[in-house]
This record gives C-alpha cells, structure tokens and sequence, in this order.
C-alpha cells in the first residue's frame, strides 16, 4: 500500500465546550485510511463517536464543536481552514447518505426535483440534462428512471433508501459515508441496500464508510472495519481478524452479545455502560467492563499497537503477551 | 396428506404431550382494517377496500413456552398481536386466554383478562410516561386492578418487581424519572410493570431492537430465565431471526396475514420447508465473515395487503413456484419430509 490514500482521517479529535465550562471530548485520536472500492466499518454502541466522526470529515458539526486533526481526499489536507476548506469538499468530493435518510424526502416535490437539487446547487448540471442524469442515478441503484416523477409516498422504504443514496451520488463523490442505512428496513430490504452499496463501491471505485452499531452488517458487507469505544478507536482490522483473532476483550465481547443463527453459545450482555465523557478518563475507558483487565489498566491508557498485519488493538494484555512470548 | 391428517395429528398431540391447558389458543384469527377511500371516493362509490392484516390465524401457546412470530414489515405479525392484547378489533376467530373467550369484549371487559395478559412494546423511549416516577409506572396496574390494600404492600410489591425485572438494588431507581435511566433500563422497567400482576402470558413487540448490542442479550436473558422460573408465556414479535433461533421455542414465520411455517425453533432454522423462510434464513447477517453465503434476495418488499395475491400468496416472488401455485392456496400442514412432527408448512411443494 504505497499509493496515497483515497480518504485518510489522522488524530482527528472532537470536543464540545459545554457550559459549565468542562469539555465533552467525543473523539480522541481516531485515525484511518481508506482507498477506491474499500468498504470500512465503524462500528460500536450509541455514543461511541461514530457519527460525531463522520460528520467532522463532512464539516457538519454544530458550532459548538471544536475539531482538531488531519482530513486527506487523495492526499489533499481540507480540514486546516475550517468550514471554508471542507464546504467546496462536500457532495462534491465526499457525500453522506444520513440516518434516517429515507424520510428525509420532502412529501410534496417528486422524489427526481429533488435529486436534481445538489447538482443545480454545485453547478454540475441542470434543466433537462440535470433532470436525464437523476433518472440515470434511480437506474444505478435500482429503480426505473420513470420513476423520477413520482412522489416519495409512492416509494416502499427501501426505495426511498436507494433514492436517498442515488442523491447522495449525484455530485459523482469518491467518498460515500453511509449513517445507519440499514436501520429500520426489513432483513431482506437490508441485504439488497448491503448488496447496491458493495456494487457501487466496486463499480465506481466508491470509497465508503459504513457506520452500524450492528456486527454481522459489518462481518458480511465490509472488508475492514473499526470498533469504537468512548470515542476512541479500540481495534481496527480486516473483518476476518476481528472475528476470528481479535485482540481486544471489547471487540471479543461485542462478538459474544451478538446471536448467531445457528449458534449454540450463550449470548452474554456486557455489564455496565461506557464511561461518561464529560470526565477526564484516567487509564483504559473499557476498564470497568472488561472481563480480563490486569492492574496497568487502572493507571495507563494503551495506546494502538500493531498486532497483525495491518491490524492495530489498543490494549494492555497484547503487550503483556508480547513481552511474555519474548 | 390433506388436512384430516393434520388434524389427527394435532389429537394425539394433544392428548400424548400437552396435559395442562394452553395458555393461549387463537383459531382462524382475521383482523381486517378499512382503507380510507376519502370523500371524493365516497361519492364517487369507489370499492369499499380492506387490508387484510390478519387472515386466517391459528396459534397454541402453552404455559412457559416461547414463541417468536417472525416475517417482513407488513405480513401482520404486530397486528396478531395487538389483536391477541384486545387493542385491535377481530373481525372474526377467536381467541382464548387461560380457557377464556375474549374476542368480542369491551375494553371495560377485557379488563379482567389483563391480570392474565400483559404486553411490553418496542420503544423503551416512548412508552414510559416522563412525568411519573418508576414507581407510578409499576404501581400503576396494581390500582387499576385494585391489588395491595395499603401503600406499603404495593411499594414492596413494586421493589420486588423491580428487582426481579434486574433494577438491582431496587431501591436506587424506584424514584427515578425515565430522563434518569439508559434504554435497557428504560425496558426493564416496562417489563417490572407488565410482571407485577404476574401474568401468564406476555406479549413482545421488537423489545430489544431500540437497545444497544452490548444490552440487548441481558435482557432477552431476562425474559429467557422468567418463563422458566414463573412458567410464564411469551409471544416475541421479532424480524430478527437469529434472536429467535436463541431464545425462542418455536418460530412462526407469518407472510401477508397467514402463517406459512411454523415448529420448533433449531428446525425451522436448521431445516426451513417454506421457500419463503428459506429466503428469510439467507438473507440474515453472520457475524463471522468466512460464513458469507450468497443472499438470496427476493425482488420487492411484502405486496400490498389490499389486493392479495390469488393462490398461494408468495407464488409471484416465489423462485420455485408452479402452475399449482397460483390457483390453489395451500393449506398448513405436515410437511411430506417430516422430521419433527410439529412442524407445519403452507407449500405445495414442501
């Protein structure tokens, strides 16, 4: 992996003033790349900084967020001038399909005035053309182009998902972030939008970003993946690493709580909820929900180690097994 | 193999394995809802339209038996079950709880049948009102049915509620606003207060698909140990087969209002009839990536329950269908390679 990075995210932080004065700290150093075609997940409970993380690269946080870091598209720095250098970026470069986002159509305009929007706004095209190449868009994620006239109640729930998603295509970016989209659909909703999203990245060298609180989504649509815990990034590794050689008791655990259809193991809750972070967490954050946590990790934050190829954990005992086995 | 075996089987179950009661029998269930033609419609005498949201149910659950009632949006799996709770009105059938009629009651009727049976809904967020205390909420059924004389008994019997529902030590959330407690704790109240009357059979709808991965496990272990300590029942309506596999005794896959399969849980999964489940069973997500399988994806979403299909209901996104299958619908019955003789498909070529 020489070639430069089509999306590369490095320490990226996030915090929030709040008004007491203390600071809320959502995202702590959280560091990825990803290239043409690559599906990456980011997965972890509510509150872990997922989507605080995505909306940072898309230049969408509130005003009260503070953002510090680095955000590469094809080597290229856009976060350093702020809202400035990250708003020609957006749609255009980088696009989001949201949470929710198939009742996000406006129910009085026809689902196809309302993809044509974003390309009138960036200035890609407009009139008949914008109007043929929204039409071009459904056909890309499966719905005739016919139905560009019709309105968004006309539209199953997963069509108004694919729509969603054909709106987010329609500035061409290279960067797809995707927000929950499984969310709310039916299984078999579920596995076509899994199926287009994949399709996509592959035919037009998408690079995506698939935010899920759900493992097997990841496990069957992605190829690596990021587990993320109080904001930070606990394991990041291909799917196969994750399940079957995970290096975090957080990942492990995750797995554990996760039923398997045909499985035979007990499914286990994890006890206890993420640390608060509105408070300075002294040590590892997984600390006092880990079922294997030995004293340094009442003491000392681990740090993301290498501990396969191309796979990094942040925690304690890959250093103690380390240092045993030398 | 018609349906006089069938039914002869259903006999000698009855009278071989199932001495006690059932605690819940629903039989040839429909619940029909009008579709709003508007005035210009009325006027211009459109076709009254129904959606037949439940058509033709029969279900028998016994005392401390899990149920999962699984199928895609739409195929009438909460719609049985709010007809079951009363809350919807039965157009025809009948459903008994502990031996007791109760379609056809007035909620004022009904109210009798709800020390028996209690429901516990999806969004822990939304149905907790946030101006009551935890204890309004759990004590709430027990002076609506007039339990516990004093204030005193009916607090212990709300911190014993509480405590069995996993709100441990009890004494820390009984005073609590619902702002105050996280999405599993929000449903662990829900769930101390269908279980105060110590009912017979509970009713699910999606109960964990609000909460976060790492909690969702505690508590469908949680109802897991209940009905096995109190011998309660419960009907989980679900889309999530693999929660069903692990929790439930048998799985009902329901499809347009109709069950099309139905038996224990580990055969319906490991051995599905139906095409239909079969379909389902693909298409669900494994969390280990080598065992990646191939979706098979059926086109569309559940048709519209207003014009259902002529025949078999499934035959237009069936990959398998025949000539038969869309003239006949077939009936539920023993599937002709039966390995487990609860086990009931509506196919003809299963």
């Amino acid at each position: 992996m020489i070639s430069v990075p089509l999306f590369s995210v490095r320490d990226l932080h996030v915090w929030f003033e709040l008004p007491d004065g203390r600071e809320l700290h959502a995202v702590q150093g959280v560091s990825f790349d990803l290239h043409a075609g690559e599906v990456l997940g980011l997965v972890g409970e509510s509150g872990c900084g997922k989507t605080t993380t995505i909306l940072a690269t898309m230049g969408l946080l509130p005003s009260s967020a503070q953002v510090a870091g680095e955000i590469r598209i094809n080597g290229v720095e856009i976060l350093h001038g702020g809202e400035s250098s990250v708003r020609p970026h957006r749609w255009r470069d980088i696009a989001m399909v949201f949470q929710g986002a198939m009742n996000c159509f406006s129910p009085v305009r026809t689902v196809g005035s309302q993809i044509v929007e974003p390309m009138k706004l960036h200035g890609i095209a407009k009139g008949a053309d914008a109007r043929r190449r929204a039409g071009e868009l459904l056909e890309m994620v499966g719905i005739p182009a016919a139905s560009a006239e019709r309105f968004p109640h006309e539209f199953s729930g997963g069509m108004r998902q694919r729509a969603a998603i054909a709106m987010a295509l329609a500035c061409e970016p290279k960067i797809l972030l995707a927000d929950e989209p499984t969310t709310g659909l039916d299984v078999m909703v579920q596995a076509q939008i899994l199926e287009l999203l994949g399709s996509l990245a592959d035919k037009l060298g998408l690079a995506v970003v698939l935010v899920t609180h759900d493992l097997p989504v990841v496990a069957e649509a992605c190829s690596r993946a990021a587990v993320m815990y109080a904001g930070r990034i606990a394991e990041l590794g291909s799917v196969d690493d994750l399940y079957h050689d995970s290096h975090h008791p957080y990942t492990r655990l995750l797995f554990a709580a996760t039923p398997d259809l045909l499985g035979e193991d007990r499914v286990a809750s994890i006890p206890g909820a993420p640390p608060r972070l509105d408070r300075e967490i002294v040590g590892c954050p997984f600390r006092d929900r880990c079922d294997s946590a030995i004293e340094v990790c009442a003491s000392e934050e681990p740090l993301l180690h290498l501990v396969g190829s191309a796979h990094v954990a942040a925690c304690h005992l890959n250093d103690l097994i380390e240092s045993v086995t030398k | 193999m018609n349906s006089s075996d069938t039914s002869e089987a259903h006999v000698m179950k009855d009278t071989d394995v199932a001495p006690r009661p059932p605690i819940l029998e629903v039989r040839d269930l429909t619940t029909y809802y009008p579709v709003n033609r508007g005035l210009a419609g009325r006027l211009l005498r459109h076709e009254a339209k129904t959606v037949h949201a439940v058509d033709g149910v029969s279900l028998r659950v016994d005392a401390g038996e899990f149920v999962a009632l699984v199928g895609e949006s739409g195929c009438g799996k909460t719609s049985t079950v709010m007809t079951i709770l009363g809350a919807t009105k039965a157009n025809s059938g009948s459903v008994r709880v502990k031996g007791e009629e109760t379609v056809g009651r007035t909620p004022r009727e009904m109210l009798p049948v709800y020390r028996q049976l209690q429901m516990i809904y999806q969004d822990p967020y939304g149905s907790l009102d946030p101006r009551f205390r935890v204890s309004d909420t759990v004590e709430e059924p027990l002076l609506v049915h007039g339990v516990g004389a004093t204030r005193q008994e009916r607090r212990q019997l709300v911190l014993a509620a509480l405590e069995s529902a996993g709100l441990s030590p009890a004494d820390l959330y009984v005073d609590r606003f619902p702002h105050e407690l996280s999405g599993g704790q929000r449903q662990r109240v829900a769930i101390a207060t269908a279980l105060i009357l110590e009912p017979s059979l509970l009713l699910a709808d999606e109960p964990v698909s609000m909460l976060d991965v790492s909690v969702r496990a505690s508590v469908l272990n949680l109802l897991d140990e209940l009905r096995r300590t109190r011998d309660m029942a419960i009907v989980m309506v679900t889309h999530d087969l693999s929660t069903a596999g692990h929790f439930a005794d048998r799985i009902v896959v329901m499809y347009l209002g109709r069950i099309v399969e139905e038996g224990p849980a580990k055969e319906v999964l490991s051995n599905p009839q139906h095409p239909y489940t079969r379909a389902l069973i693909s298409v669900v997500p494994k969390p280990d990536p080598r065992d990646r399988s191939t979706p098979q994806t059926l086109s569309g979403e559940t048709p519209n329950p207003v014009d259902i299909p002529v025949g078999c209901r499934f035959h237009p996104r069936c990959p398998i269908a025949r000539e038969e299958c869309s003239q006949s619908d077939p009936p539920l019955r023993l599937p002709v390679s039966v390995r487990i003789e609860s086990h009931r498909v509506a196919c003809h070529l299963a």
